[in-house]
């Protein structure tokens, strides 16, 4: 019988074998100029439990590749082309697993030529006008060779399945415990191996494997006065102790399953009894918490510092970017919010969103996005960091083995400032403490928000009162960021297992944070 | 490549009859599916450097998933997937990993059961399944061709800073599957294929952004499609472009076809389901029977509408696909369901209270509605049943010409497509929160007037106050796209006596 093992074992194999059927390749096809092939093998196990009953387990291993190839039309035109398929145990048989990738090498350098061809051809009719269209690949110039193990205590592979559905068993049946106006529970735990592999025609080998764990809950409370739906995410890179156990890493803790269950349905129950927030007229002091200003992260300055959005590479889809009007006229180097805001994203940190070499083998490294309140750099690949004219910071990244890597967050998040939040609340004479993100609501280019919190608390001479449901911060992205006048020294990274992105939709996991802040927005309510 | 028809049924009849002969298992289900999701993004930018086409590439994905129901216990059902291989050892291996993935749950009804066996679907094949790359790449280019030709030939120079953005795709996504189960006596077969296209043209100099869509089942469809849609986005933008930034207040509305869709996408949908009410999450909670929308809307589902592009014979369960009534003159009168959630909401010990006191006892869900689908829209091997649409139609009783919507709106303003709609308070609050992103014009005296500067309003509304108490409704059902749906939408335009708009400023 065939085990899950014997799929890692082509990753092994494509070390050895890979590197020489692409340079191969290349040089038997006269007009291709580069070949990539991403493998990808993943061993998950799950398991979820509703209402306080199992539902669901499933072990699972998949593989996968995704192989670009890069031709050229004339000295002038490329074009490239790409196939990702899923081919699970075939992946097994090396013989076959070859003969795929053989196929979908041929596929993909037969897209890029189509696609040269059309461009040379409408380029050679246009005469003038669309110069534009000669963006020449920025390919790499010398091969790497890596090799990154996972970090786990229990290795996801040889995990029994049952410790699995007992643990989201224990979390939906602890939710279900705490009262009639628990209306409906999810609780769902999972781990997993990623191993992925990198090789190209010039010879590179890059290896990288992660463990992933990760708790997920769901609660709907109802009563009498309402009712509340929260969901929230803990998650690791890490085995299975990391939920079954909690983790203690300093910038991303997070409790055990059962207690993080535990402790969003008794939220839940509360925001359900909980008034609606009837905004005020007008602008107010907000500070917003660590887990509220992951969201703000995200949205308002991870993903609008993604240089294929400021590019308009996404303009159809997940729109532009308010960094970036023109090559000429960005905000580069200007002023863009408070000089007590500053914000990175940091694949070399621990934390959801963690990686050493991005999916075109570039490594890693920090980007500085606000430095000081300046505005100072995107997220890219080879091609966006060339258009740029910047160097390739290795932030170009692929959901699943069989899609193409797109410019992704790692771990992005607010630089901490000094003052204890404590501090920050209590020189707030009126205005409202922020808690905890839920859903986000952005303009095309982030230029404005309305992000809701799962709890707003009134705050009245320094004191944090009342408690509210419903209600979310409205503002201008730059607005918001130039009246920031406190930054807490409580930096929190939050695992944010879910950000979409690309045609079709690739969903990938990152880490974003913060510590907590104090601005003026405007309110919504319910 | 993907598998014929043919393998597909000839591998889950040889996966029965291996399954069959094992004793432990009570009952059983493999469903079996290939498919081919081909994409070709546009990336032309005028004065960035660009590729024009980014990303041509495909997905493909192949293989089966096995679910089974145990004879110690009919309600310790287990479920594995496998990609790739389609051999008896893989069935067996397969086998193996349900029984170690095995819960009791015991809500879990059976897997289908009626009919023994379906009468064959009689189905026209698409001539998409045999478009080659060739062509998709060409297509692709047209559109790109036909944007830069519009933008010169409309007096806008391509050339210099005219900031001409072309984005969105063509993509072609094809999907076979093959199902049975331990109760049916034949292979059930369907397969299916359509396009998609969605294309977005900014002229940054002037601010202004317009749009064209197509979605359709046949070649010739997406190549005509292509030659036009780029020439419409641009001349639609430039008739757009130096909007007027419309302050905060209420005003009076008409929402186009897409912004419907998309309201209908994300705020209405999801309501619609049983496994919704089961959870306590609907927008509609507790209103089963109720008047939920204006007495002159209806919604349904339709697999097998005609006009539609997503074309299903069978679910992805095994039962024949058919209509699904939602809504009719106003009233809830279906739901979307699979057969587990079915069952969990026909015998939730709250059920009367989830679906409220006009619901009755006997009122049932019939589960046609069970997909497995992935990224793409396609059905995928190692997804799990959960209802969805196909092709949702809006339908409307009284309506009116589009012209005569204008006219009965006065002044207001026209939102032709609204970005990032979001249930902002959670799905049953049925709040919703988006921005207007461009076709979009003020009405002044029930005429099209100034274009509405795209990206300067956000929309904070209700579901409610878009259907329970429209000002007027539009007569057609248009088709729209919904950018990440796998349903295909049919909608008419409305307008609204009242919505509040607020300002967004302009980018920095």
């Amino acid at each position: 019988m065939r085990s899950s093992g014997d799929l890692f074992e082509a990753i092994e194999y494509l070390k050895r074998e890979g590197p020489t059927l692409l340079s191969r390749f290349v040089k038997a096809h006269r007009d291709a100029e580069y070949a990539d092939l991403r493998f990808e093998v993943v061993m998950n196990r799950s398991a979820s439990a509703t209402n306080g009953e199992p539902r669901d387990a499933n072990e699972s291993s998949m593989a996968a590749y995704c192989i670009t190839v890069h031709a050229r039309a004339s000295s002038e035109v490329s074009g490239h082309g790409q196939t990702g398929a899923e081919v699970g145990a075939l992946a097994g048989t090396p013989a076959k697993l070859v003969a795929a990738l053989k196929r979908g090498l041929d596929q993909a350098y037969q897209r890029a030529r189509f696609s040269a061809r059309e461009k040379a051809a409408m380029m050679k009719a246009a005469g003038r006008g669309l110069e534009s269209l000669a963006l020449r690949a920025a390919l790499p110039g010398a091969p790497v060779h890596d090799e990154i193990a996972a970090e786990y205590k229990h290795d996801p592979r040889a995990l029994d399945t049952d410790q699995l559905k007992r643990l989201a068993l224990e979390g939906s049946r602890a939710v279900s415990g705490l009262g009639k106006d628990i209306a409906f529970n999810v609780a769902a735990a999972m781990t997993e191996l990623r191993h992925e592999l990198l090789v190209s025609s010039i010879g590179s080998v890059i290896s990288q494997a992660t463990a992933f764990s990760q708790g997920d809950c769901y609660v709907v409370a109802q009563n009498a006065d309402g009712h509340q739906e929260s969901y929230d995410t803990i998650g690791q890179q890490r085995g299975f102790e990391s939920i079954a156990e909690g983790w203690r890493g300093e910038l991303m803790p997070n409790a055990d399953l059962v207690t993080f269950c535990k402790e969003l349905a008794s939220e839940a129950q509360q925001l359900a009894a909980a008034s609606l927030l009837k905004p005020p007229e007008g602008e107010v002091v907000v500070v917003t918490d660590p887990h509220f200003n992951a969201l703000v992260a995200h949205e308002i300055v991870g993903h609008p510092s993604e240089a294929d959005r400021a590019l308009k590479m996404e303009a159809g889809y997940a729109g532009r970017s308010w960094f970036l009007k023109s090559l000429a006229e960005n905000q580069l180097g200007h002023r863009v919010g408070s000089e007590l805001l500053s914000a990175c994203s940091d694949p070399t940190l621990d934390g959801y969103g963690h990686y050493r070499y991005d999916h075109e083998g570039t490594p890693g490294r920090r980007v500085m996005h606000f430095d000081r309140g300046i505005f100072s750099g995107f997220l890219n690949s080879r091609d966006t960091a060339a258009a740029l004219g910047a160097e390739p910071n290795g932030h170009a990244r692929a959901s699943e083995g069989w899609h193409v890597p797109l410019i992704r967050m790692s771990n992005t998040f607010f630089l901490p400032g000094e003052t204890p939040p404590e501090k920050i609340i209590g020189e707030v004479d009126r205005g409202f403490y922020v808690c905890a993100h839920q859903i986000p609501s952005i303009a095309e280019s982030r230029e404005n928000f309305r992000i809701s919190a799962r709890r707003v608390y009134e705050i009245e001479n320094g004191r944090i009162g009342r408690l509210f449901r419903s209600g979310s911060v409205i503002a201008d992205s730059r607005s918001f960021f130039m009246n920031v006048d406190a930054v807490g020294d409580d930096l929190r990274l939050v695992a944010i297992p879910n950000c979409g992105k690309g045609q079709p939709m690739q969903v990938k996991r990152m880490s974003n944070g913060g510590p907590t802040l104090r601005s003026r927005a405007r309110l919504g309510g319910g | 490549m993907m598998l014929k028809a043919a393998e597909l049924k000839r591998f889950v009849q040889e996966a029965a009859r291996l399954i069959a002969k094992d004793e432990t298992i009570g009952e059983f289900e493999i469903y079996c599916s290939s498919g081919e999701h081909r994409i070709a993004r546009l990336n032309f930018t005028s004065d960035i450097p660009c590729r024009g086409l980014e990303e041509f590439k495909s997905l493909e994905a192949d293989g089966f998933q096995i679910r089974i129901a145990m004879t110690r216990d009919a309600h310790e059902v287990g479920s594995t997937s496998e990609a790739g291989e389609f051999t008896l050892n893989a069935i067996r291996t397969s086998l193996e990993r349900a029984k170690r993935a095995t819960v009791i749950d015991p809500h879990f009804s059976g897997f289908a059961t009626e009919p023994k066996k379906l009468k064959a679907a009689v189905r026209e094949k698409s001539d998409l399944a045999r478009l080659s790359d060739a062509a998709i790449a060409n297509a692709a280019w047209n559109v790109v061709r036909g944007a830069t030709e519009a933008l010169g030939k409309f007096g806008a120079p391509t050339a210099g800073h005219a900031g001409l953005v072309i984005g969105g795709d063509l993509s072609v996504i094809r999907d076979r599957v093959a199902i049975t189960t331990s109760h049916f006596d034949d292979i059930r077969v369907d397969e299916g294929a359509h396009f998609s296209s969605s294309v977005t043209a900014l002229i940054e100099s002037r601010d202004a952004k317009g749009t064209a869509s197509a979605l359709g089942s046949s070649a010739a469809h997406m190549r005509s499609a292509a030659m036009s849609l780029g020439r419409e986005a641009v001349q639609r933008a430039l008739k757009l472009g130096h909007g007027v930034r419309p302050s905060s207040g209420p005003y009076r509305v008409v929402l186009g076809p897409q912004p419907v869709a998309e309201i209908i996408n994300y705020m209405v949908m999801g309501s619609l389901t049983t496994g919704a009410f089961h959870a306590a999450s609907s927008a509609y909670q507790g209103r089963f029977g109720d008047d939920v929308m204006h007495a002159s809307l209806s919604l349904f589902d339709d697999p097998n509408h005609k006009a539609g592009a997503v074309r299903r014979s069978i679910t992805c369960e095994g039962l024949a696909a058919r209509r699904a009534d939602l809504i009719r003159d106003g009233k809830l009168i279906g739901l979307l369901s699979t057969i587990y959630d079915s069952h969990r909401l026909e015998t939730d010990e709250e059920r009367a209270e989830k679906l409220g006191a006009k619901a009755g006892d006997k009122v049932k869900f019939p589960p046609f509605n069970g997909y497995r689908l992935g990224e793409g829209g396609g059905r995928r091997f190692d997804a799990h049943p959960a209802s969805a649409g196909s092709n949702v139609v809006m339908r409307t009783r009284g309506g009116i010409a589009e012209n005569a919507l204008l006219g009965q709106l006065g002044d207001g303003i026209y939102i032709g497509r609204v970005w990032y709609t979001y249930p902002i308070n959670g799905q049953r609050a049925g709040d919703f929160t988006c921005t207007v992103s461009g076709d979009s014009y003020l009405i002044r005296g029930g005429k099209i007037a100034e274009p509405v500067a795209p990206n300067s309003l956000r929309v904070n509304a209700n579901i409610a106050e878009v259907f329970a108490k429209p000002l007027a409704v539009g007569a057609r059902s248009i088709a729209a796209i919904v950018w990440g749906s796998p349903e295909g939408y049919y909608v008419p335009p409305i307008a609204l006596g009242s919505i509040n708009l607020s300002a967004v400023g302009a980018n920095p």
